[in-house]
């Protein structure tokens, strides 16, 4: 109440300053006019009275001035007197002032880019309807298809018999994303390869969106031959047709065949929704032959469903695997196959979950060593101007003043900081989103997280309100003439709070050592995983991919003549040393094959031998320069009409022939007698192959995989599986990357309808291939770095002012005799004792991570111990280093000038 | 005319607040009650007078409103409030004891110690 009426009191008074003031003038004057008055009553001539009255008075202005302060209207005066004074005090300590404004932005910065990104990624909830009712349906085999530790899409047979047999879903449809060359037809002319999504006409019901123009797919159109119309994203619209609102009706060409577009969808769909790359055209899922009972064994396709509202997902669970079960009795193709549910926004970043987590505990760390750091310099600063506070208190300031000033010192010093560190955060995002664009597609569009930013900034203002206001408390209780007594000497510093330093100090240590760690295993993680051989040579080699579009290329013959003729034409291109058409070339194969192997007969389907498959030509050997181990190469006389020929690789010998030759022998691929269907019903191979020879092991399943047994046949001689999607390794004498555009124009000379795409150096696409890896290892590099540049600071700060304050006794020490370097040791073995400290529990902290950075390492161990005891010589190292520079100063004292001083 | 005593530290928000308290009264007026009842044996800076009211009225012990003066004049009154109340007869219960203690010791003779 008192407060209210107080606060009230002194908001009415500056708000209304002008009027309380002619009131005053008012109140004043009828004061000095009725004594005027009283004294012409008693006999006072006028003139003389009103004078008598002024002079009896005293100073008007000096009265008036009084009540205002009385009144607190002082207090915006006073603020800015506090804020003018602030500035100056920060001003005349650069050094402090901008070692504390970068800490605290660091720490502001980081975690607000870290936070917004990651809230972005996994926490936001997604842009649908009811979004967390939709849920993906993946098929789990035990073990044999899951060669990336992924689970698969189910087949569409088996998703329609989920969908008849559950209760537990309002819908769930069966999608998939293909590269499909398209043409607008517009002036331009160029085909492109662009992904196109395949999708039946529940899949934007489900998802909740509804066209901004035009209408959703029909059922009907779901069948072959009714399918030419096209939906189109609003982004499309925009940039390729200037959002023209006759938009309905015109064509595009997709693989040479015109669409209709009859929509125009919002761009709500992440790009992680589908499979590959980000859709911006579909059309509808047009297989008759996926739902055949042929192709339950055609799993892979993606899928999407949306629950039944209240239904758990546990239930879902539950009823999908009863499902399962009892379709693993029906169909053999099934056995031991069963489905699991995941909700849609828990699949979004994928492999990338253990990296953020990682880096959510690395902004962390900064955060508290930012803070930490924060404290030791307002602690330092605080003990070393209590002389000055003391000062001030003598010469009249009140206790609540000096607070008040450091006060507004303190939030001064917070607001700075939080605004570098907002600028910070936005460098940051910007710089997240160039990074990383082609993984984590999201992070183009995320925004500066406000609630973080409040957060971490309310953290900083915390701290340097407890530091910094803390001292100043103690200070101002300390006795006035002790801390004058001191003298020139700096103020003491009781032991309790240089203890309070040390710890703080340690803590830093301990914290930036655990990230130290981390990014020195991530950094050889990386190396090795770049630096290991692929099994190929793998400089000067280009890789470009073509899709032959059925409407031009009927049959195998045709595809198996563009094929030749194109890598031909590009051989006989100067600088190109040899061109191959493969499917095959590290660091990823990705078509998984079942096989039929005499010798090794199985009844059960989790047995059934598999290697990585892939079709090729004859230069595939020579182009690679993949080693030839044993029998012979591919040659020129294995045609269409010879016996089907095949090379395996040394894995796959291993496995499969560990005790015989294997060339000359003959196995079929394609899965074993008891789950054949009829021939021409299937879409994958079907054929005897020859094996001819044995080549060298290359990187085909990732490169943090060992190399999984590979079979490679020639397209040639297997028409089942010569479809027209191919790409084309080219090796080069020099930098492939000026030959682009001849390449292209041979192409083009061939079909101008048929884009070359996705073209890039083997180097880039194993970089692709860590991506991720880089993108974390170096967001937590510059965090060590971070970390470590601020302990530095703060051991620096600790061994300084203990210096400054041992002088004297320093000095005592030298006159009678102790040698420099005995001093000198004396002041590094401080550092050294907190840094050893600080290093020993960083490494029970880095210890204690193994579980989360052992997923994201590949051939280092999580407590690889060449890594931590170099990162503790470091830290160490670095310790030594900054309690040096403030020790030397020691050395350069001259005793005698030093003791003569007091 | 009587010698005038000084005023002692921190009274005059005391003496203010008994002239507020025996009735709402302007500035000079309040002015006049002290002189009055303490019979002209107090001597009150008048510019002193002003910033002690707007420092009570800012603590909300006591409260002003313009009113109309005994000669028709526009004047600024202040009464007391209830927090003021209880604040006066705080500050005079202990004023009393204080003054009952030290003119208690002024009393003793040598013989008594």
């Amino acid at each position: 109440m008192r407060l209210w009426s107080r606060l009230r009191s002194w908001l009415g008074a500056n708000l209304r300053r002008a009027r309380m003031d002619s009131e005053m003038d008012a109140e004043l004057r009828f004061h000095l006019e009725a004594y005027a008055e009283d004294l012409i009553g008693n006999g006072v001539s006028r003139q003389q009275a009103l004078r008598r009255a002024r002079l009896e008075f005293g100073g008007v202005d000096k009265t008036k001035e009084e009540c205002r302060e009385a009144r607190g209207v002082r207090f915006i005066e006073t603020l800015m007197r506090d804020l003018h004074y602030s500035m100056r005090a920060l001003r005349k300590s650069p050094g402090f002032t901008t070692v504390a404004v970068l800490t605290l932005a660091l720490g502001i910065g980081a975690n607000t880019t870290i936070f917004s990104a990651v809230d972005a990624l996994m926490l936001r909830p997604l842009p649908f309807p009811a979004s967390n009712e939709l849920v993906r349906i993946y098929s789990i085999q035990q073990g044999m298809f899951n060669t990336f530790g992924n689970p698969d899409g189910p087949s569409a047979p088996d998703v329609r018999d989920f969908a008849e047999r559950s209760h537990s879903f309002q819908s769930i449809v069966v999608y998939d994303t293909w590269r499909k060359n398209v043409n607008f037809g517009d002036a331009a002319g160029e085909p492109e390869q662009m992904s196109v999504g395949l999708v039946p006409a529940g899949y934007f019901e489900v998802l909740g969106i509804r066209p901004i123009v035009g209408r959703l797919f029909t059922e009907e159109e779901n069948q072959e031959g009714k399918n030419y119309i096209a939906a189109i994203s609003a982004l499309l619209w925009r940039s390729r047709y200037a959002g023209d609102p006759l938009i309905l009706g015109r064509k595009i060409r997709i693989n040479g065949e015109p669409y209709t577009i009859v929509a125009v969808m919002p761009d709500v769909i992440p790009a992680w929704v589908e499979p590959g790359r980000h859709s911006q055209i579909w059309t509808p899922f047009a297989f008759s032959d996926a739902w055949s009972e042929s192709s339950r064994g055609g799993r892979g396709w993606a899928t999407l469903a949306r629950l039944r509202p209240g239904v758990s997902l546990e239930q879902a669970q539950a009823d999908l695997s009863v499902i399962a079960a009892a379709l693993a009795a029906e169909h053999p193709v099934d056995e031991g196959v069963g489905a699991a549910v995941k909700r849609l926004a828990d699949t979004r970043v994928g492999a990338l979950r253990p990296m953020l987590f990682l880096l959510i505990g690395a902004v962390s760390l900064i955060l508290l060593i930012a803070c930490v750091n924060l404290a030791n310099l307002l602690l330092a600063r605080n003990s070393a101007r209590q002389r000055e506070l003391a000062v001030r208190a003598a010469l009249g300031a009140g206790r609540g003043g000096l607070v008040r000033q450091l006060l507004v010192e303190t939030l001064v010093l917070s607001l700075v900081g939080g605004a570098v560190g907002l600028v910070l955060a936005r460098i940051g995002l910007a710089s997240l989103a160039r990074m990383h664009t082609e993984e984590l597609p999201q992070l183009t569009s995320v925004g500066i997280d406000w609630r973080v930013l409040a957060f971490t900034f309310l953290v900083s203002l915390a701290t340097s309100l407890l530091f910094g206001l803390a001292p100043a408390f103690m200070g101002t209780r300390l006795n006035l003439v002790d801390a004058l007594k001191q003298g020139g000497r700096s103020a003491t510093s009781g032991p309790s709070s240089q203890r309070v330093r040390n710890i703080l100090v340690v803590t830093e240590m301990a914290m930036s050592l655990i990230l130290l760690v981390g990014a020195t295993l991530l950094v050889r993680s990386i190396i090795r995983l770049e630096r290991q051989s692929l099994g190929i040579r793998q400089d000067h080699l280009l890789r470009g991919r073509i899709y032959l579009p059925p409407v031009r290329y009927a049959d195998a013959g045709t595809i198996t003549r563009f094929c030749d003729d194109f890598a031909a034409r590009v051989r006989a291109l100067p600088g190109v040393i040899n061109a191959t058409v493969t499917t095959v070339y590290p660091p990823n194969n990705g078509w998984i094959q079942m096989l039929d192997i005499p010798g090794h007969p199985v009844t059960r389907i989790q047995d059934i031998p598999s290697a990585q498959f892939g079709v090729a030509d004859a230069h595939f050997l020579a182009a690679l320069e993949i080693p030839l181990i044993r029998g012979r190469d591919f040659a020129a006389s294995d045609s269409v009409t010879s016996p089907p020929v095949a090379l395996i690789s040394q894995e796959f010998n291993r496995r499969y022939f560990p005790t015989e030759d294997p060339i000359g022998r003959k196995i079929h691929i394609g899965p074993p007698q008891f789950l054949r269907i009829p021939r021409g019903e299937n879409t994958s191979d079907d054929t005897d192959v020859t094996i001819v020879g044995v080549v060298g092991d290359f990187k085909n399943a990732g490169l943090a995989h060992s190399p999984d047994p590979q079979i490679t046949v020639l397209y040639a001689q297997h028409p089942l599986v010569n479809y027209g999607f191919k790409d084309i390794v080219i090796r080069t004498a020099a930098d492939p990357n000026p030959l682009v555009p001849e390449i292209r124009r041979q192409l083009h000379e061939l079909d101008s309808d048929v884009p070359f795409a996705d073209v890039h150096t083997m180097d880039e696409l194993v970089q692709a291939e860590t991506g991720s890896q880089r993108f974390t290892t170096l967001l937590l590099s510059s965090f060590a770095a971070a970390g470590l540049a601020l302990a530095v600071v703060g051991i620096y700060g600790v061994i300084s002012f203990l210096v400054t304050q041992r002088k004297q006794e320093l000095s005592v020490r030298i006159a009678l005799g102790a040698s420099r370097a005995n001093v000198l040791w004396l002041v590094l073995k401080q550092g050294l004792e907190m840094a050893a400290i600080g290093a020993a529990i960083g490494l029970a902290g880095a210890w204690s991570a193994q579980r989360l950075m052992g997923r994201l390492l590949f051939g280092v161990s999580p407590v690889d111990p060449l890594t931590f005891a170099g990162a503790a010589a470091f830290l160490l190292a670095v310790a030594v280093i900054a309690s040096a520079i403030p020790g030397v100063r020691v050395l350069q004292i001259d005793p005698a000038q030093m003791l003569r001083q007091d | 005319m009587t010698k005038q005593i000084d005023l002692l530290q921190g009274t005059l928000d005391m003496l203010i607040l008994k002239a507020v308290s025996l009735g709402p009264l302007h500035g000079y007026g309040i002015l006049l009650r002290i002189q009055q009842i303490s019979k002209d044996r107090l001597e009150i800076q008048q510019g002193s007078l002003y910033p002690a009211l707007y420092r009570l009225e800012h603590q909300g012990w006591i409260a002003s409103e313009w009113g109309e003066s005994e000669n028709r004049r526009k004047a600024k009154y202040y009464r007391l409030t209830t927090a003021g109340k209880r604040r006066f007869q705080a500050e005079a219960e202990k004023w009393n004891r204080m003054a009952d203690v030290i003119a208690g010791i002024l009393r003793t003779t040598p013989e008594q110690v």
